[in-house]
């Protein structure tokens, strides 16, 4: 089909709105086929995008929402760094988290695409890498106090000079990692996706020209902001300020850290303001900002009714603000290698600001994000193993439904590990893997339930690492709902030995002990007592909520084996109980002594 | 004389097409009976036989249908438990975890095949390697059998861990609840699939449970009306794999045959690739709601090793996983997107045009129908811009109202993006192109491979309409359109085969020390795998002449997470051999291979074993029924030369000689486009060859 020249209608927009999104997916794509590791695999923990000349985002591919935004801050030190000395050919790598990175494991790889001798765009690319060296294999321990003990850093750097690689930042890389094959697979698989990103622009510079390119991505962007604001503006305006905190950073155990989020909002236009957060702590959870403004953007979209690209566009319509040397946007040399946490617990604690403006499109507080469990050792024959998984699992109850069990938090997408691959490839016996009833939060709409796993070790001996949270900060609930159940750590439960452990720990694991971890059920939404009827009927016949939980939190008299609910003796408890008990607050918390 | 007759039910039509030995084709397409689908197919029977002159034979039945998969859809299958290893019923409702929708708080989980209430536990452990951790427990089986029979369950899914390794306890509980229980239907997941990774078998496992009394109730229905109708031939089902099974497999494994109808056209495309030498064709099956395409390379269609049934239409997206059930048995690998005929063309809150997916579907259609429809389809484009005849569509049968098409699509569209009416028309069929484009680009890009070097075959309803427009976007300089596009599915099932997939999970690792031992190890379990096919093809009348076997290893480099299928030769090769295939797949698939000496990893093999026919399958030629039509010509705009009258022809008038575009070609039950700039031929066989300008 023929271009009219010059001539931008609503019709060539889309079309080139289509075309741009596609490539950025084939990025993504190409990433996954091509990479070497499974935390790309498995987990997902990368992004692919396309940016302007000025390192501004035109387009991201499919990726974990917590990667939002952090290419063009990343692209942006790239460019304040070499300026006009890009050449054809160049590819630039990074990871310094203080000079635009996020935290050290996520390498950056960018690539310039030319056209009649200028930059018209970027090729961009994040990848979670399985290893940057530092004290820890995975290079993401939660407990280290300095960025100097958390791997390789690398500031932007060119790792190729018009397609010529540069030896030396290579074999850096190479001697300071501990899987070197698979890092530098992986960066391997980054360069592939910049590649076919070139390919793509490259047709698409045929039949635009550059500036019908930078014209058309312009385009892109104003279509996106046109949309977060409509999508803004259809909200009432107000402020409100919502506080939760993290149990505690390791390092000063028991030490709560409080994150305070202010969401402000005028007309077409949103703030999301991190101010009165915590100081930057010692612990490795600091965040830098872009990762601050990657949990602010993923709870404003997630609230917004429209699904909007993904680019420069959203980013002018909601304005993010994280005051510098706090736990938002933390100085060097503040370690960070495990601030995914602070991620996890940003978007609970930005949700709630949220959900205080419009309380009939926010759900409860989530299970609080992913437990990192990485079990490490040598087996009989001597082989080295090391396991690592990450377990989430509930959402807390919605304005509309019931939170959901077995399924992974939003901000990260991730899959679990398959009981059968852990036990073949490691001395680990799984002992159960399951829904623990009862640990939702109680509510009209109940908050999704708790999942645990137990593991027994068969080896002789190995190292436990665990990074948990929401052990003694329990997940809100909202509107009269209930806060979900604490997460635990147990060893050895249902013997005599059994004795509960710290929520983030490090411990040798002898020979048949076992180890389980019970992540926090979810908030609850809504007045309990109102719970309808025929959702208690499939909870207790599920064996999701117990005949005694049933009577305490909802009020609701069943018995028998399937059990039956007593509409009578029910209402008549449901009305004993509203006399009694105190009026629902909008926010309910617990936090356990510990 | 006698003919075989293929089968293709639908969600709305019925569709029969019979062929002889001499190629000779009759069609009939009728309206689906939902109630009992048996009745349609009976009917269409009649009607085929009365069209054929009443005195043909049927030798063979061929069928495909979207029973199995309508049941998953609708959540009607049977009253299904599963028993599981003591501590893992809640295996089949966590799934992987993942959600295949980013920022969308109002996601909403299908709810699992088998309720919390109805996943019985029962104690046993069997370790990786096989041995017995913990024996059968026979105080928790016996409970839950008392639970099935108080429960009154119809179906049952076993699903132990590491039964792939050792399926002792699961033959066991099978055994104990047949005896308990007669009737009941039984699943056994190391039966059906005998793979590592307790999820995907377990929920495969529970699709075939849910749906297997449903499936067996209605083969036992359809064989008993084509006795009854006085049809003695034997009667075989699709399996989403593209391969032909009997009705016993079918009812026993009717997991297998739940994408069995979007696979029939890709068989089809196939068998044509095949007979017309095409080296590498793309299928493109664009009916009223979805447009589907598939990989057809040396003549054998591509797989793929999994599919969520009922998980939508793709949407850019296939790394994004957990939309629907999760059904991990070989099937044709097909990237859908939600663009048809019935597509409807929207401005959305910024003013940008969108096409679909929201369909208009049959009721009430597109707006030129006059059945009520409102807002502007596809089709409604189509009319506008003349590629349709406003006389109507299937021979007349149904009038198009092309005044009430334009007056929608200039309110919705063309008005307020300040567009005349044809720009705006056939800027929709551009924006919806562009959706086709990337399922297009899903299988080939997304594979490495470039489309360019493909040539496309056309079919369904709205197929070649499209093509040459999809084709030169994607740089493809060939179109071919088969005889009877509209029901070209029903044809594929009567070029298709007999086929059966087997897996087998299998550890074992390549380096420079243990290539041989493990070689050795996988050759004999290639070899095992090979007896099995043989045995079922035995069962069914092959002699070992007619047997063909395809092995192939799943194998990785140590330390990667994800593996690629490598061709086993038929015979014991030597070791460092098979390290050399897989690096070069390797290469081919990903770009790039580790350094000679890298250890490699084997986890499972896969074979398939295929009955071959005693004649080729396909006649030298296809003789299409054409009703008489006499050549016309209508106006038609096109971008850039406006409205030009364009001749319209029927099939016969093409000959060898290229015909230049602009012109249309007319046929009972689709419309062929061939745009200014292309060309037009007919070959012997009976295909329509467009050729694309440079």
């Amino acid at each position: 089909m023929t271009e009219a020249p010059g001539q931008d209608d609503a019709i060539t927009e889309e079309l080139f709105r289509s075309a741009l999104a596609a490539l950025g997916d084939e990025m993504a794509l190409t990433i996954y086929r091509t990479s070497y590791s499974g935390v790309l695999k498995n987990i997902m923990d990368y992004s692919a995008a396309l940016c302007d000349a000025d390192g501004r985002l035109a387009a991201q591919g499919l990726s974990v929402p917590g990667h939002l935004c952090s290419i063009p801050v990343a692209l942006r030190a790239a460019l304040a760094r070499y300026g006009k000395e890009i050449c054809p050919g160049d590819v630039i790598a990074m990871n310094d988290p203080y000079e635009g990175g996020m935290h050290l494991p996520d390498i950056f790889v960018f690539r310039p695409i030319f056209f009649t001798g200028a930059v018209v765009a970027w090729a961009a690319t994040i990848c979670h890498h399985t290893d940057v060296g530092g004290r820890v294999p995975g290079s993401n321990a939660s407990d280290s106090t300095e960025i100097y003990a958390e791997g390789l850093r690398i500031p932007p750097l060119k790792l190729y000079r018009e397609g010529m690689p540069d030896e030396s930042l290579f074999r850096i890389i190479e001697k300071n990692v501990r899987v070197p094959e698979r890092v530098l697979g992986d960066l391997r698989a980054q360069l592939a996706a910049c590649e076919i990103a070139e390919r793509g622009m490259a047709q698409l510079l045929a039949r635009h020209g550059a500036a019908g390119v930078r014209r058309l991505i312009a385009a892109t962007m104003d279509y996106s902001e046109r949309l977060t604001r409509l999508a803004i503006g259809a909200l009432p305006d107000g402020e409100a300020t919502f506080t939760d905190w993290i149990d505690d950073d390791q390092i000063d155990a028991g030490k709560e850290i409080p994150l305070v989020c202010t969401v402000r909002k005028r007309g077409e236009a949103m703030e999301i303001d991190w101010t009165g957060s915590s100081p930057q702590v010692k612990g490795a959870i600091n965040n830098t900002f872009s990762y601050t403004a990657a949990a602010s953007f993923t709870a404003a979209k997630s609230v917004l009714a429209t699904d909007m690209p993904n680019n420069d566009g959203v980013f002018r319509a909601i304005r993010v603000i994280a005051p510098p040397g706090t736990i938002a946007n933390a100085l060097p040399p503040a370690a960070c290698a495990a601030r995914g946490l602070t991620g996890f617990r940003m978007l609970d604690c930005c949700l709630g600001a949220l959900a205080l403006l419009y309380p009939d499109r926010v759900p409860a507080a989530s299970e609080g994000g992913n437990t990192g469990i990485t079990i490490g050792g040598s087996d009989a024959a001597g082989r080295a193993f090391i396991y690592v998984d990450f377990l989430s699992g509930s959402w807390g109850g919605r304005p509309w439904a019931d939170g959901l069990e077995g399924n992974t938090n939003m901000f990260a997408n991730m899959a679990s590990f398959p009981i059968e691959v852990i036990e073949a490839e490691n001395p680990l016996e799984v002992l159960d893997y399951g829904i623990v009833p009862d640990s939702g939060g109680p509510g009209k709409f109940r908050g999704g339930m708790a999942l645990r796993r137990t593991w027994r070790m068969l080896a002789e001996e190995g190292i436990l690492q665990v990074r948990a949270d929401r052990a003694t900060h329990r997940p809100y609930g909202l509107q009269g709902g209930a806060p979900g159940w604490p997460s635990e750590n147990l060893l050895d439960p249902e013997t005599e030995r059994e004795h509960r452990l710290p929520a983030k720990l490090t411990m040798t694991l002898r020979r048949g002990e076992v180890f389980r971890h019970r992540l926090a059920g979810a908030g609850g939404w809504g007045d309990p007592l109102s719970r309808d009827f025929a959702l208690l009927d499939k909870d207790l016949s599920e064996g999701l909520v117990g005949i005694e939980a049933a009577a305490r939190d909802y009020g609701v008299v069943a018995t028998g084996d399937p059990p039956r609910i007593d509409r009578a003796a029910s209402e008549a408890l449901r009305a004993r109980l509203r006399a009694t008990r105190p009026p629902c607050p909008a926010v309910a918390r617990m936090v356990l002594a510990e | 004389m006698s003919f075989r007759v293929g089968i293709d039910i639908g969600g709305t039509f019925t569709d029969l097409v019979a062929i002889d030995a001499s190629g000779r084709v009759t069609i009939a397409k009728i309206a689906s009976t939902p109630a009992d689908y048996t009745a349609g197919i009976m009917a269409g029977l009649a009607r085929l036989s009365a069209r054929a002159g009443g005195e043909k034979e049927v030798a063979e039945v061929l069928h495909a249908s979207t029973i199995a998969s309508n049941a998953l859809l609708e959540g009607k299958g049977a009253k299904t438990a599963l028993i599981t290893t003591a501590g893992f019923r809640d295996v089949l409702e966590i799934r992987d975890l993942r959600m295949p929708r980013l920022y969308d708080l109002a996601w909403r989980k299908p709810p699992p095949l088998v309720p919390r209430r109805l996943r019985l536990e029962v104690v046993e452990r069997i370790r990786p390697d096989g041995s017995v951790a913990r024996p059968l427990d026979e105080t928790s089986l016996a409970a839950a059998i008392a639970r099935l029979a108080a429960e009154r369950v119809e179906s049952v899914a076993i699903a132990f861990l590491h039964s792939y390794a050792n399926p002792v306890h699961e033959r066991a509980v099978a055994a104990a609840v047949r005896a308990a229980l007669p009737g009941i239907s039984i699943s056994e997941s190391a039966e059906i699939l005998p793979e590592i990774k307790e999820y995907p078998r377990t929920s495969t496992a529970a699709i075939n449970a849910f749906i297997q009394p449903l499936v067996a109730d209605y083969l036992g229905r359809l064989a008993e009306k084509l006795r009854g109708g006085g049809i003695a031939a034997p009667l075989r089902l699709l399996q989403s794999n593209g391969g032909l099974a009997t009705p016993a497999f079918a009812e026993r494994f009717p997991a297998h045959l739940v994408e069995s109808g979007p696979a029939a056209g890709v068989v089809g495309a196939a068998a044509l690739a095949r007979r017309l030498a095409e080296p590498r064709l793309i299928s493109f099956d664009m009916g009223g709601t979805t447009a589907k395409a598939g990989l057809v390379e040396g003549g054998r269609t591509l797989g793929a090793e999994a599919m969520e049934v009922g998980g939508g239409v793709l949407a850019g997206a296939r790394l994004l996983t957990g939309a629907g059930y999760l059904l991990k048995l070989p099937s044709i690998d097909l990237a859908e997107v939600g663009a048809g005929g019935g597509s409807i063309c929207r401005l959305d809150a910024a003013g940008a045009p969108k096409v679909g997916p929201e369909s208009a579907g049959a009721e009430p259609g597109p707006v030129c129908y006059g059945l009520g429809g409102t807002e502007p389809t596809i089709t409604d484009c189509n009319l506008v811009l003349g590629y349709l005849d406003p006389a109507g569509l299937a021979g007349g049968t149904l009038k198009l109202d092309r005044a009430a098409a334009a007056a929608a699509l200039a309110r919705a569209i063309a008005a307020p993006l300040g567009l005349s009416l044809e720009e705006a028309a056939h800027g929709m069929l551009r924006i919806a192109t562009a959706g086709m484009m990337r399922a297009v680009r899903a299988i080939t890009v997304e594979r490495g491979r470039d489309p360019r070097d493909f040539s496309l075959l056309a079919f369904g309803g709205n197929g070649p309409l499209f093509a040459a427009w999809l084709a030169a976007e994607l740089g493809i300089a060939r179109v071919l359109v088969p005889p009877h596009p509209g029901i070209f599915s029903a044809f594929g099932l009567l070029v298709a085969d007999t086929e059966y997939h087997f897996a087998r999970s299998l550890r074992t690792r390549m380096d420079n020390q243990t290539t041989t031992a493990s070689f050795a190890a996988l050759a004999s379990a290639a070899a095992g795998l090979r007896d099995e096919g043989a045995a079922r093809l035995a069962a069914e009348g092959f002699p070992p002449a007619r047997q063909a076997f395809r092995s192939s290893a799943l194998a990785r480099y140590a330390g990667q997470s994800s593996e690629i299928a490598v061709p086993l030769p038929p015979d014991a090769a030597p070791a460092c051999d098979f390290r050399e295939r897989f690096a070069s797949e390797h290469l081919a698939t990903y770009g790039f291979r580790a350094p000679a000496g890298e250890p490699v990893e084997i986890t499972g093999l896969a074979l398939v074993a295929r009955g071959l026919p005693e004649h080729p399958r396909l006649p030298e030629r296809i003789i299409a029924e054409t009703p008489p039509q006499a050549a016309q010509s209508r106006p038609c705009w096109f971008p850039g030369l406006g409205w030009m009258e364009t001749p319209v022809l029927p099939r016969g008038a093409l000959g060898p000689a290229p015909l230049p575009g602009p012109l249309i070609v007319a046929e009972y039950d689709a419309t062929v486009l061939v745009p200014p700039g292309a060309s037009a031929a007919a070959d012997d066989f009976g295909m329509i060859r467009i050729t694309l300008g440079s």
